[in-house]
């Protein structure tokens, strides 16, 4: 198979976003109403946009690791852990999501 | 120019969302044809490997776009939200901007295995090139409807 490290890539992108966004891992901060980027929490600048930055934090992490893992190893992978690990992530974040609902 | 933004990330969407629902109808166990195609044999009936590409690419760009309007989401819509004490409004913005950034993260692996021929890793790779097109047909459905209903909702409301 050709570029097995995707399989791993997708695989853990998912938990890693979810990681990142419940413990404010965010890799930088957008303020909009400034128009600006900071590495760290700026207050008195308005409204702040995490979204991007969880992005970031997870592609860069899932990459990282998807490099990281041998080739035999991520060609042994089955396709399926991409969708099974997804599946849950998605249905956590759907429980914790609940909130908004209750 | 936010008013052609949004038009445009509404258009592209609109693109991803008859690509991915061919595909994902596509990937359903068929019945042996009897008799005449129906309007869903014909819908189904597409190239579905085909499709891969073109969703993968129209994700990225209608994701990107929102990532542009989400600024102004933010900073008008959301506060607003909050000001009629939307809750529930404000939560399924929410798990949209989640699946989205989830859809982007199952990208590579969905346009891997739409990229295999049949036979490679047999029905492990079939059931996860039907898995994971559905995942994405959920999120951009989910994505879909709730932007539509979210961009009119000040007209729904009483």
């Amino acid at each position: 198979m050709k570029h097995p490290a995707l399989k791993i890539f997708s695989m853990l992108f998912g938990v890693f976003y979810i990681a990142a966004f419940y413990f404010d891992l965010a890799l930088f901060r957008y303020y909009p109403e400034a128009r600006q980027f900071h590495w760290m929490r700026t207050d008195g600048i308005g409204v702040v946009i995490l979204w991007y930055g969880w992005i970031v934090t997870a592609a860069l992490a899932s990459a990282a690791v998807a490099v990281a893992v041998p080739r035999p190893v991520a060609e042994r992978l089955s396709p399926r852990w991409v969708w099974i690990v997804t599946t849950l992530v998605v249905i956590v974040t759907l429980l914790y999501e609940r909130r908004y609902f209750v | 120019m936010i008013v052609v933004l949004l038009l445009l990330h509404g258009l592209l969407a609109v693109a991803l969302l008859g690509a991915i629902t061919h595909q994902a109808l596509s990937v359903l166990p068929r019945a042996a044809a009897k008799g005449q195609r129906t309007f869903l044999d014909r819908f189904r009936g597409v190239n579905a490997p085909a499709y891969a590409t073109p969703v993968v690419v129209l994700f990225v760009v209608t994701a990107i776009g929102g990532a542009l309007l989400y600024p102004q989401y933010r900073i008008d819509v959301r506060p607003a939200l909050e000001d009629m004490q939307n809750a529930a409004a404000n939560g399924v913005f929410e798990i949209k901007e989640h699946l989205i950034a989830i859809g982007l993260g199952i990208l590579p692996a969905y346009w891997l295995v739409w990229q295999q021929p049949d036979n490679a890793q047999g029905a492990e790779a079939a059931s996860a090139r039907r898995a994971l097109t559905w995942l994405l047909a959920f999120f951009v459905w989910w994505g879909f409807i709730v932007g539509h209903v979210l961009n009119n909702i000040r007209g729904m409301l009483p």
